[in-house]
């Protein structure tokens, strides 16, 4: 029988080569042999998408294989996932995730809603594109502890800021974090406009938001 | 004839410019787009359906600016509405994909080229150009937008299918790119009957979205079509590819195109290095952080290092935004932009461009 780390590093590599339909079946053996399923996707399916970023960051991949490397990330998720605990699953907390209005590039976002996700939040993807409105009444709905944005465009970023705003109308500003993300941004943007954190990866968003749910410091020079 | 508020029309401003003589300053092209609405003052929706507003708006944009070439286009969905695809139309904006032409890679048969006097949007796009032509031909370059051949095939069969079909279903994206070429091919002779200049604009062969092995692959045999035909017809290629296209630029080039515009993120120095001795360089003021939230100031100062870079490029050099303007960007940043080309002057000195290089760098240090 295959080891865990052998299974892991396996699930890694179907990721990474687009192995999107053999991936279902190392999953499957994963979990058959009793794996941890929340390690499975931390530790074997993440790693996988991370390095495809990498790639992506090296231009050896381009936006047709990332998007085939999340499918197979995702058939992997979906073989997983039911056996994940509940107690497990979204337990840290509940996020409202959209890319902003102005705006329809979401593959960034998408690859942070994975990653919130398989850190264990609850999500609720508003999709790409949103209404700013739409961000206060899903937070407000679901009682949200973080809404997150991203955009591409610097010309979508003054909705950010709006989106702010409207939170501290609506007098839930305090309730919920706000993290922004996305390439145009930076630390001083998310400062000027009063958010409370900026990532520049979709892992650094996990451990961003990890740290704000904490109450622990966060920040440009924050590791 | 020069209705422009500038010195000289261009056309009599590339025609001293040819014959070696001093003029009031280089070629350039804030490239507006939509924006030309704010100018005439009319929603961005009537150029879907009215003709005489569509060009009205290019010419009012032009009589205030006085840049070196106008065009009718005002989206990439235009030709593949004609298709089949469903178009978003917002009151006041671009417009937008909303559904594409077949759902299934099985209906790619029933795909018809399009028919540029009878489908979708195109006969108002037809009509906008004989009046613009009408109105000023005489004294400015007049084009007519073509989207490529592999972008019009993302919207066929949607982005997200397509992207995954480059890998999955090769002789699928062949079929759509097929159907596509003929579409552009039938545009782009209607916009020679009416006496214009077809320019092209093919997004998604970007660097920033597919390898350029994904590029040579499935996008550059219908492109090298598509310029051919138009040389054909003794039309010179204007090519505009947003994002990263430096390792595609000698493929373009090899295709004999007479012009490449290129997007902020790709380098003016290198293109012109790189095929500079074959075609005029474009570019490449960044749309968004620069010339939509900059100031005055740090367009000057933009403009100017473009300037610097661009021109001695062999064949030629033109400021231009990197891409189409968004639609509020302020009329005074697209004046600082025209202003800034008209202080260069011509013939160009560079120690003149060093010297307000320094003093626009202070002004902008300044501000921050």
């Amino acid at each position: 029988m295959a080891t865990q780390e052998e299974l892991l590093a396996r699930m890694t590599e179907c990721v990474v080569e687009m192995e999107d339909e053999e991936v279902v079946e190392v999953a499957k053996e994963y979990v058959e042999a009793g794996y941890d399923p929340l390690v499975g996707m931390l530790e074997g399916l993440v790693p996988g998408m991370q390095k495809a970023s990498d790639l992506y960051d090296a231009e050896e991949y381009y936006i047709p294989e990332l998007l085939i490397c999340s499918d197979a990330m995702y058939n992997g998720l979906d073989v997983l996932r039911p056996y994940v605990k509940k107690d497990a699953m979204g337990q840290r907390g509940r996020v409202v995730i959209g890319v902003v209005q102005g705006d329809t590039h979401d593959i960034g976002k998408n690859l942070v809603k994975i990653m919130l996700e398989t850190a264990g939040y609850e999500m609720y993807d508003l999709g790409r594109d949103v209404p700013l409105q739409d961000f206060i009444d899903k937070a407000k709905e679901v009682d949200a502890d973080v809404i997150a944005m991203s955009t591409l465009m610097s010309t979508a970023m003054p909705g950010m800021s709006e989106v702010v705003k409207m939170l501290e109308e609506a007098g839930i500003r305090d309730r919920v974090k706000v993290v922004v993300g996305g390439g145009p941004l930076s630390w001083d943007f998310a400062y000027k406009i009063g958010a409370d954190g900026y990532s520049v990866t979709a892992s650094d968003a996990v451990r961003l938001v990890n740290n704000l749910m904490d109450g622990k410091p966060v920040g440009p020079n924050v590791q | 004839m020069n209705t422009s508020p500038c010195e000289m029309s261009p056309m009599e401003r590339a025609a001293a410019i040819a014959k070696g003589e001093r003029v009031d300053r280089m070629p350039c092209n804030p490239n507006i787009a939509n924006g030309t609405a704010r100018i005439l003052g009319c929603k961005i929706s009537e150029f879907n359906t009215d003709a005489k507003t569509l060009a009205a708006s290019q010419v009012a944009s032009y009589r205030r600016f006085g840049y070196d070439s106008v065009r009718i286009f005002t989206d990439l969905f235009t030709w593949c509405e004609g298709m089949g695809a469903k178009v978003n139309f917002p009151e006041d904006d671009t417009a937008d994909l909303l559904e594409p032409a077949i759902s299934d890679i099985k209906d790619v048969g029933k795909l018809r080229p399009v028919d540029p006097y009878k489908d979708g949007r195109l006969p108002v796009h037809v009509d906008a150009m004989k009046y613009l032509i009408d109105e000023i031909g005489q004294e400015v370059g007049c084009g007519g937008g073509v989207v490529g051949p592999f972008t019009n095939a993302f919207f066929l069969i949607g982005v997200d299918k397509m992207l995954k079909m480059i890998r999955k279903d090769p002789e699928g994206v062949h079929a759509l790119c097929r159907v596509s070429l003929e579409t552009s091919k039938n545009w782009a002779q209607a916009v020679i009957d009416c006496g214009l200049t077809p320019t092209i604009s093919e997004p998604m062969s970007s660097c920033t979205v597919v390898s350029p092995k994904v590029f040579r692959e499935f996008s550059k045999p219908y492109l090298a079509e598509l310029c051919q035909f138009m040389i054909d017809r003794g039309k010179p290629v204007t090519m505009h590819i947003c994002g990263q296209t430096n390792k595609i630029w000698t493929d373009l080039a090899d295709m004999g195109i007479a012009a490449m515009s290129i997007d902020n993120v790709a380098s003016i120095t290198e293109c012109k290095q790189l095929i500079g001795d074959r075609c005029k360089v474009l570019g490449n003021v960044d749309p968004g952080s620069v010339m939509y939230s900059g100031t005055p100031e740090l367009i000057r100062l933009k403009v100017l290092e473009g300037l610097a870079e661009g021109y001695d490029s062999p064949k030629g050099y033109m400021a231009m935004s990197g891409c189409s303007l968004p639609v509020e960007t302020s009329l005074d940043n697209i004046q600082a932009f025209m202003d800034t080309v008209t202080e260069v002057g011509y013939p160009v000195v560079p120690e003149k461009i060093h010297a307000m290089i320094e003093d626009a760098r202070a002004k902008v240090a300044a501000q921050q």
